[in-house]
């Protein structure tokens, strides 16, 4: 861009020449300068303010076009039942071994209101709480003559007689909406399995069922899944057995006052856990709350079968026997001190009587001889007693198909020293749930195979890593049987299902550290048949006592083992066992004289 | 500089000044204001106490506030500018500490006979600074860069601000009066191209942001865009207002279902009905041709507000007259545009007929001032 120069040199100089004043040229210099601006700028403005004008017109052509459009169309009512549309309540059904239901949908009515379409909000709100005494009739009028609102929710589930009072009150603004709920239709009998559900996201045509709980909280994705549609998940229960379970321990826990009781069937060779109770209960329908206070082992929620972790007292030394066997240390019939009381370092071990100055190993289970147990360990050492331990899971959370399954670990010592060894043995000092015990007993008396328990029906038996020979597998069903037809756990046998078992008494730990005198865990573990194992039950009472002594008793000899061997009464048959008279000892010894 | 030197001498004085009032322009603020009372009193079912006449009184106070700054000459307001900016700065401030919660944002001061609602005075008081400082600033240096970044302060503060509120419509409404400010004062073009190329940048690494944790939105603004962009997807949910208003206005169909027929509205089918989609109930009640006609209006108001920009000489007085035309046009525009579903719902009110003290007062202040420019032009030769 050119410029006029400010001060035109040449001109000035001309001007001085002639002797005229050259300021008058720089002024004009400067006026025209500045004029030439000026009308840049205008013709800049200019231009700038038709752009605008052009940007104005189109938009105001664009309003004005689309204001055209609009009054030429049809006026299009929005889409009904579009709120909730897209919430897929569909759940599949849980059933049974057998198909039967256990968990299944049905269709409600929710009930929700419209203020702003409400005739009489105060009547409509009267009739309401006439009709459900739990609304708050405050509330509801507040909510009702509020106009900034325009939507109440007031009931969630409906039965068909209140939707049709509801209905009878004829308030426009009171409106339903249909809604899939779940149903557990035999009520507690699988409380702790099946946990729960409740409502997700809401719509006023649908609404979400989501697991809170159990098994419905852990397949949610499988349940939800629109891809199965009509496919229901198959358990492992047997709603039969299931019954007769928890009837035998309702009535065996009130018989033994003990404050909670729980029950494990377990199939040997499968893992299907074929009955799981957990008592106290609840039912599933009307899911109580969690307590806010104090121990949430006292909830009903609370599954003591898989969230239970107890130290399980003598259960515990069929471990220590079957790991001596199985590496050669010992035979059944090995014999080793059992003099007492045994002394390591500044601890004590004594036995509930003295057994006298040595026992063979199966007599070590039979009469569940602490001091035994504990020598048995000490020659195994304390590391390989932890890997077999480890192998047989009791370290690690249980994988069984429950959401509360993987916060349920089992408590360890801290260090493994030469003491905990002795004390796990016999099972003190490592604290599993009864599941994990179940599970144990299950791949001692299979043949030996681990298991890992599970709650879907499976079918075939599951070929896990070997942990102990099939001898060792064989010796222990031997150990098991002579404890139930010769030891501690005498009221256990069941005529024609050769139980084996051994009984656990562990006292209970108090939570401020060392242990209750007058509180125990009785856990009565048991396989039967015990020559040919089919099953495996777990039965443990929380702080049982029987009472019809003199004096009270609470070994699980006396509580535990005579509710397990009701339940096996009950449940054999059920489970499809036949009875069979086992040929006893004498007439074999006859026939080897003959 | 300016485009032309004042000639006081000629500008008239004392109560003459009332013959110098651009009449025209008060027939218009006065004829669209008369159909917002009419629509709010029918909104409001036929009763006047509601709606209606709160608005009139408020029109009548905005009448007088106009007539009252129009006989102040232009030049003290001019010298005023940076005052009155600082003044709404503080209260946008204030908002920030003391302002009331309404509808999910803090937008209010109360004042105690009136809920102030700072965010709206700014926007006079924006155009206002950036019209003086485009006067007081010589023409040569306007597209200098550090004489560009000072009015984009400027503008960003209160916008800033006023986002944190949050009121996204009005922020939307300052960016884009400050922009136009900027533009008819001359800035060189190139600036604007690389803002409207970050801009599209920016909304691009807006959406970009959905769904992580550092989004640059809240939902319920995403919420909107997506049911602008498909309103039908969500017609009982966050697509309501929209669908709603779209069947206010196709059954309105061309002339309408008559004075107090429109049942969308009478039925409280419309949310907001008597404030941001007041629209709808005049398309739904007058059709297309009491719509068209509100449009006439509002484009005739425009215009002549431009035409008395492009006859005065002083460049204070003509950039303040066309920042408040342009305010007036993104009003009325994004207004309707949100309505008939042309833009997201951003919330700006339809101005002079939406139920509001606030931004009926500011408007006629404004218009008080497009007046006592026009009032105190510069006549005759220089």
């Amino acid at each position: 861009m050119i410029r006029t120069p400010l001060r035109p040199l040449a001109r000035i100089l001309l001007a001085r020449q002639r002797g005229e004043n050259p300021d008058a040229i720089e002024r004009e210099n400067l006026r025209l300068r500045h004029e030439a601006m000026r009308d840049r700028a205008r013709v800049r403005a200019e231009s700038r303010l038709l752009l605008l004008g052009v940007f104005f017109f189109l938009a105001f052509s664009a309003i004005g076009t689309r204001m055209g459009v609009m009054a030429a169309s049809e006026p299009q009512e929005p889409r009904v039942a579009s709120s909730g549309a897209d919430i897929v309540a569909q759940r599949a059904d849980i059933v049974d071994r057998n198909g039967r239901i256990l968990a299944t949908n049905l269709v409600t009515h929710s009930l929700y209101a419209q203020p702003h379409q409400m005739v009489d909000p105060k009547r409509a709100a009267d009739r309401l709480v006439e009709l459900f005494p739990d609304l708050n009739h405050e509330t509801l009028v507040r909510q009702f003559t509020d106009p900034e609102r325009r939507f109440v929710w007031v009931k969630r589930r409906l039965s068909p007689e209140q939707v049709q009072a509801v209905h009878d009150i004829g308030d426009p603004g009171l409106l339903f909406g249909p809604r899939e709920m779940r149903l557990y239709p035999n009520g507690r009998l699988a409380a702790h399995i099946l946990g729960g559900a409740s409502f997700g996201r809401e719509g006023v045509h649908s609404a979400e069922i989501i697991g809170v709980a159990g098994i419905e909280r852990a397949y949610e994705d499988y349940l939800r899944d629109p891809a199965n549609a009509g496919d229901p998940l198959y358990t492992s229960i047997d709603l039969t057995v299931q019954a007769a379970a928890r009837e035998v321990l309702e009535g065996g826990m009130r018989l033994m006052n003990a404050k909670g009781a729980t029950s494990i069937l377990l199939d040997v060779h499968t893992g299907e856990v074929v009955s799981m109770v957990s008592l106290p209960d609840f039912d599933p329908n009307t899911r109580p709350q969690p307590l806010t206070a104090g121990d949430a082992s006292d909830s009903p929620l609370f599954n003591r079968a898989v969230q239970g972790v107890y130290e399980l007292g003598s259960t515990f030394k069929i471990f220590a026997a079957a790991q001596a066997i199985d590496e050669g240390l010992v035979g059944p019939a090995t014999r080793i001190d059992t003099k007492g009381p045994m002394t390591w370092g500044r601890y004590r071990i004594r036995d509930f009587r003295n057994y006298g100055p040595e026992l063979s190993v199966t007599d070590i289970m039979v009469k569940s001889s602490n001091i035994g147990t504990a020598r048995l360990a000490m020659m195994i050492g304390g590391k390989r007693q932890q890997e077999f331990l480890r192998r047989l899971g009791f370290l690690d959370p249980l994988s069984v198909e429950l959401t509360e399954a993987p916060g349920a670990r089992p408590l360890l010592p801290r260090q493994w020293s030469d003491i905990s060894t002795m004390t796990i043995s016999y099972g003190h000092g490592l604290s599993a749930s009864p599941l994990h015990l179940a599970a144990g007993y299950a791949t001692m008396v299979n043949g030996g195979t681990l298991v890992r328990p599970t709650l879907l029906r499976q079918d075939k038996p599951q070929q896990g890593e070997r942990v102990i020979k099939e001898t060792t597998s064989a010796a222990i069903r031997d150990m098991l049987r002579q404890v139930v037809t010769r030891g501690t756990a005498s009221f256990g046998d069941v005529p024609g299902y050769a139980v084996g078992g051994k009984t656990g008494t562990a006292d209970k730990a108090r939570p401020q550290g060392g242990y209750y005198k007058d509180r125990v865990i009785a856990t009565f573990a048991s396989v039967f048949p015990a020559h040919d194992p089919r099953y495996v039950l777990i039965l443990t009472l929380d702080e049982p006592q029987e009472t019809s002594g003199p004096e009270p008793r609470r070994t699980a000899g006396w509580t535990a083992v005579p509710v397990a061997a009701e339940m096996i009464r009950r449940t054999a048959p059920l489970l499809g066992l036949r009875p069979v008279i086992e040929p006893r000892a004498e007439d074999a010894l006859t026939l080897v004289r003959n | 500089m300016s485009y032309l030197e004042y000639t006081v001498k000629t500008v008239p004085t004392g109560l003459r000044k009332v013959l110098y009032i651009n009449w025209a322009l008060v027939v218009l603020l006065t004829a669209i204001a008369s159909v917002g009372i009419l629509m709010l009193y029918s909104v409001s079912g036929g009763r006047m106490e509601v709606w209606a006449e709160p608005q009139m009184e408020r029109f009548a106070l905005g009448l007088m506030a106009m007539f009252t700054v129009a006989f102040v000459p232009i030049w003290f307001w001019r010298n005023m500018a940076g005052l009155a900016f600082a003044v709404s700065l503080v209260l946008l401030l204030a908002v920030e500490f003391v302002g009331t919660v309404g509808m999910g944002a803090q937008r209010w001061i109360d004042l105690g006979f009136m809920r102030l609602q700072p965010s709206e005075l700014t926007k006079i008081t924006l155009v206002m600074i950036l019209a003086a400082y485009y006067d007081w600033l010589d023409i040569k240096k306007t597209s200098r860069p550090l004489w560009v970044l000072i009015p984009v302060v400027l503008t960003l503060i209160p916008v800033a601000l006023v986002l944190r509120q949050p009121d996204l419509g009005t922020a939307l409404l300052l960016l884009f009066g400050g922009g136009v400010m900027m533009f008819l004062a001359g800035v060189h073009i190139l600036y604007f191209i690389v803002v409207v190329a970050l801009g599209v940048g920016l909304v691009a690494a807006v959406f970009m942001s959905r769904d992580t944790p550092w989004q640059l939105l809240k939902d319920y603004q995403f919420r909107r865009i997506d049911t602008f962009l498909d309103p039908s997807s969500d017609p009982l949910g966050a697509g309501y207002h929209i669908s709603q208003a779209k069947i206010a206005l196709g059954s309105g169909g061309w002339s309408g279902r008559g004075f107090m027929q429109g049942t969308q509205s009478r039925l409280n089918f419309l949310p907001e009905k008597h404030t941001d989609f007041i629209f709808t109930t005049l398309a739904e009640e007058f059709g297309f041709v009491g719509a068209a006609s509100l449009l006439a209006l509002y484009v005739a108001l425009i215009v002549f507000t431009i035409v008395t920009a492009l006859s005065n000489r002083d460049r204070f007085s003509s950039l303040l007259t066309l920042g408040i035309a342009a305010t007036l046009f993104f009003y009325f525009s994004i207004n309707t545009a949100m309505v008939m579903g042309l833009a997201p719902v951003v919330g700006v009110p339809l101005p002079l007929v939406s139920y509001g003290g606030s931004a009926m007062l500011v408007l006629m202040l404004a218009y008080g001032l497009v007046q006592s420019a026009h009032i105190h032009r510069a006549r005759g030769r220089t």
